[in-house]
């Protein structure tokens, strides 16, 4: 998988780049929108990251030119802004998926991910399985060890979510706007009251424990 | 500014003269008509007098002959006042110069003749000598009240042109105030007239008054905003800080770590929330108004903590007709509702209860969310929208201090209002009345 990143902040570039080739990513880098536009050109990519504020020329007008040029690359958009209208105008200039900042990596590294899947037209699978632990998205079964747990719809989502997403983190944000689709914090620990809800199925009754506490970022469902 | 001055300045000269002028062509063709009306009307008089006159002494020549009319014109012409010429001149044209006023000028004369059947010719004349005068003195009054016309226009016009561009300039100068000082509290003065420039005036006012709002709440959420940065800022660096002098040790850093990305997203949620409250303050919130059901309203955002309600043991009940519509931004107040149950299972203990419902009354939508909660103590109650405030109570629980300033913003600027009712020890209820669709 390659990735371009345009972005002119060097702090923001260096951890998206360590955290995107961690992630298995190929990534280059470009610091102003001229750059970024000729790298575009030059050769395919499968995702590029797109900063709306950058020297030469600015994110939105770099889209535009490469979906009049004829490009399909999906486009993650970052931006400071994040008023209603700055998301519009960049989904409208041909972005396919907008993040403010400051944003948690796992949901920079989620959304790009599921730009790509999208792109590449990946085949759903029908059951997903960790270790032991299998969800079957078709009868909507959960089995861990052969035994059946019996998921409240919520808890399903929110393991269903967590299974895609194997190995990596998930943020509370994530969860929240995944799950219940809100896309405002509550300042309350309903996100966490969901988690050990779930873990009390999942993992409680079982020797190995799958659901693991990021403190700080989120969670993890690993083998 | 000097530009715009003079150019100010000579647009009302250029509507006074014109003005002026205007009333000065009125004024000279009313006064020359007057002049040549009266000019002809008193030759007509004089033509009239000495008619009259050539007809009587035509009768008098006919009747008595040359003596005759020679006896009468001196008996008249000996005691009028103003004495005519008279000549008859017969068919052998001998002149016969029957009365020659003394001093008469020949050139000044006005003159009736009448042929007799014989052939003798009657000529009476009038000097014009006094119709002259008079019609020099009346030349005279009227210049000088042409003068005074051209003067009264001038001067009138330009007092009236500035008195019409008064309000104009009034406004012209306010603004260009604004300008200079950059101070929005300045307005222009209103007059009682309740004409087209007062009206613009009046939304002139307006407008500053909007602006000033917007300005002013810019600033304090500004201020506030840097302010309430500082303490989670401190925490921070606090943590990073303490955690690098205290020497090598990984889960120390691990430690200090997740506390800084802890606290950042407090920082971040904490910005986001103030400059909601503020945006929505001063009436900059960009509200995506639909019609919402309150019913979807609150039943999405009770379903947002059953959970933690369950957990809790608390019940939540809602009690929400369908055909409860407003006009509103529903993620916002989507946003109301989840903080307003939120405070609720919050401050009420184990084993207690929330009710939300939703109904219509006398023209307004209500939500209103009941606990059987701890409270808010009398003293505390008017200060729990204030940002950041926190009740003793509240101290123990997660939370910015934000969520009721939030609601309180959200909910005014939607037009609506919300109120508290409390009891401490037994509970609480807060009312949010909105305008129906």
């Amino acid at each position: 998988m390659r990735a371009l990143l345009i972005e002119d902040d060097r702090t923001i570039a260096d951890f998206v780049i360590r955290g995107l080739k961690e992630a298995g990513f190929a990534v280059d880098h470009e610091a102003d929108g001229e750059a970024g536009l000729a790298s575009a050109l030059r050769q395919p990519y499968d995702v590029a990251i797109v900063d709306l504020m950058l020297p030469k020329r600015d994110g939105l007008a770099l889209i535009d030119d490469l979906r009049r040029r004829g490009i399909t690359v999906p486009v993650l958009i970052l931006s400071a802004r994040r008023s209603v209208d700055d998301r519009v105008k960049g989904l409208q200039a041909g972005g396919d998926d907008y993040l403010t900042k400051p944003f948690a990596f796992a949901e920079l590294q989620a959304r790009i991910q599921a730009l790509v899947r999208r792109a590449t037209r990946t085949p759903e699978p029908t059951t997903l399985t960790v270790d032991d632990l299998v969800l079957d998205l078709l009868s909507r079964r959960v089995t861990r060890g052969g035994v059946t747990l019996d998921l409240r719809p919520r808890e399903f989502r929110l393991l269903e979510h967590l299974m895609r997403n194997a190995g990596k983190v998930i943020s509370k944000t994530m969860i929240l706007s995944h799950v219940w689709e809100y896309s405002f914090d509550p300042q309350t620990n309903i996100v966490d009251v969901l988690v050990s809800r779930l873990r009390e199925k999942i993992d409680r009754p079982f020797e190995k424990k799958l659901l693991h506490t990021v403190r700080g970022v989120g969670y993890v469902l690993r083998a | 500014m000097s530009s715009a001055n003079i150019a100010k300045g000579s647009r009302h000269l250029r509507i006074g003269l014109w003005y002026a002028t205007l009333f000065v062509l009125g004024s000279l063709a009313v006064v020359t008509l007057t002049y040549l009306l009266t000019a002809s009307s008193l030759e007509q008089r004089d033509q009239q007098i000495i008619q009259s006159k050539v007809g009587e002494y035509a009768v008098v020549y006919e009747r008595g002959g040359i003596e005759a009319l020679e006896d009468t014109v001196r008996a008249e012409q000996q005691t009028a006042p103003e004495r005519l010429f008279v000549r008859v001149v017969d068919r052998g044209t001998e002149t016969i110069v029957l009365s020659r006023p003394r001093g008469w000028d020949p050139e000044r004369l006005e003159l009736a003749s009448l042929r007799l059947s014989d052939g003798t010719l009657v000529q009476v004349g009038k000097s014009t000598e006094s119709r002259d005068d008079l019609l020099a003195r009346f030349r005279a009054v009227l210049g000088i009240v042409t003068l005074s016309i051209v003067l009264v226009a001038l001067g009138g016009g330009l007092l009236v042109t500035r008195s019409a561009t008064a309000p104009i300039r009034a406004l012209s100068d306010a603004v260009k105030r604004i300008i200079q000082t950059g101070r929005t509290d300045a307005r222009v003065p209103q007059t009682a007239s309740r004409d087209a420039l007062d009206e613009l005036t009046g939304l002139f006012n307006s407008m500053l008054d909007k602006i000033e709002g917007l300005v002013t709440g810019m600033r304090g959420a500004l201020d506030n905003v840097s302010h309430d940065l500082r303490t989670p800022l401190t925490h921070l660096r606090g943590a990073a800080e303490t955690a690098l002098a205290a020497g090598p040790d990984l889960d120390r850093y691990r430690e200090a770590l997740a506390d800084c990305v802890e606290e950042a997203d407090r920082v971040l949620v904490m910005l986001n929330t103030l400059m909601d409250i503020s945006e929505a303050e001063s009436g900059a919130m960009q509200l995506q108004r639909e019609a919402v059901k309150l019913s979807d309203v609150v039943s999405r955002a009770s379903d947002l903590y059953r959970d933690v309600a369950d957990l809790k043991n608390i019940v939540v009940h809602v009690d929400a007709p369908d055909d409860v519509v407003v006009l509103a931004d529903r993620t916002r107040l989507e946003q109301v509702a989840a903080n307003l149950i939120d405070n609720a299972i919050k401050y009420t203990p184990s084993g207690g209860r929330v009710d939300v419902d939703v109904r219509r009354d006398g023209g307004r939508a209500w939500l209103r969310v009941r606990d059987t909660g701890v409270g808010i103590p009398a003293d505390e109650r008017p200060r729990i929208w204030d940002r950041l405030f926190r009740g003793d109570v509240s101290r123990t629980e997660r939370g910015l201090g934000l969520g009721l300033s939030l609601v309180k913003a959200v909910v005014e600027a939607h037009g609506g209002s919300v109120q508290v009712k409390s009891e401490p020890g037994k509970g609480s209820m807060f009312v949010v009345s909105l305008p129906l669709e």
